[in-house]
């Protein structure tokens, strides 16, 4: 199975966007400020209506908000 | 801390402060003074539970008076999750519990010891409830 890590760049977006506080781009997408900063804090991965959520509030692409990278996994023994 | 962290680890307060006294009394059983030892643990029951609803009460009316509405938000996602997460730990723990309740205790135990063995099982999974969403909390919370 492949594995991989999501991080997020909500933080330096939220910077971008007048310092928009964890409350308030929760408020807006129907988020506690918690859930927010654990998502932030990458130590919980959103639904994707959220992810799609955080993303317009910053009026950018989804692929801007969050990345994936792929783990590199142990080649198979032939 | 949020508030439906606040509120887990009200309802583990709750049941640690009701139902530890009783089933520490209840495993000494009824005392020789009791005139009626078949209702006694009916009535500490009744009482316990009263106390642990009043636990919840007075801890809800304080959270209520001492956080600002903003400060007390609907259940989100994360919150759902951690719910389902949760219950569904409860659940195994509740079916176990039964199963030995109901298809081995009959056959060894008799009367109160049958009932309270119950009331503990359905207890601890409603102590797991609480101990799986006050540990998710944790361990999503941002530092």
């Amino acid at each position: 199975m492949m594995q991989g890590a999501i991080s997020n760049r909500i933080r330096t977006l939220r910077f971008m966007n007048g310092e928009m506080s964890q409350a308030e781009l929760g408020r807006r997408i129907g988020l506690t400020r918690q859930t927010i900063a654990a998502i932030e804090a990458g130590k919980y991965s959103p639904s994707l209506e959220a992810a799609f959520g955080i993303a317009h509030v910053f009026n950018v692409p989804l692929g801007e908000v969050f990345q994936w990278e792929a783990k590199a996994s142990p080649s198979k023994a032939s | 801390m949020s508030y439906r962290e606040k509120i887990a680890w009200l309802s583990l307060a709750a049941m640690a402060a009701a139902y530890g006294p009783y089933f520490l009394l209840a495993a000494k059983g009824p005392g020789p003074w009791e005139p009626w030892p078949r209702l006694h643990p009916l009535g500490l029951f009744a009482l316990v539970s009263i106390v642990r609803m009043l636990i919840l009460g007075a801890g809800y009316l304080y959270f209520r008076l001492a956080f600002p509405r903003e400060d007390r938000p609907p259940l989100d996602e994360r919150d759902r999750a951690i719910e389902h997460r949760s219950i569904s730990a409860a659940y195994y723990v509740l079916i176990a519990g039964m199963i030995l309740v109901g298809c081995f205790m009959p056959f060894s135990s008799t009367g109160w010891t049958i009932v309270n063995a119950a009331i503990f099982w359905m207890v601890a999974a409603e102590v797991v409830h609480c101990s799986v969403a006050v540990a998710s909390y944790r361990a999503q919370a941002a530092a």
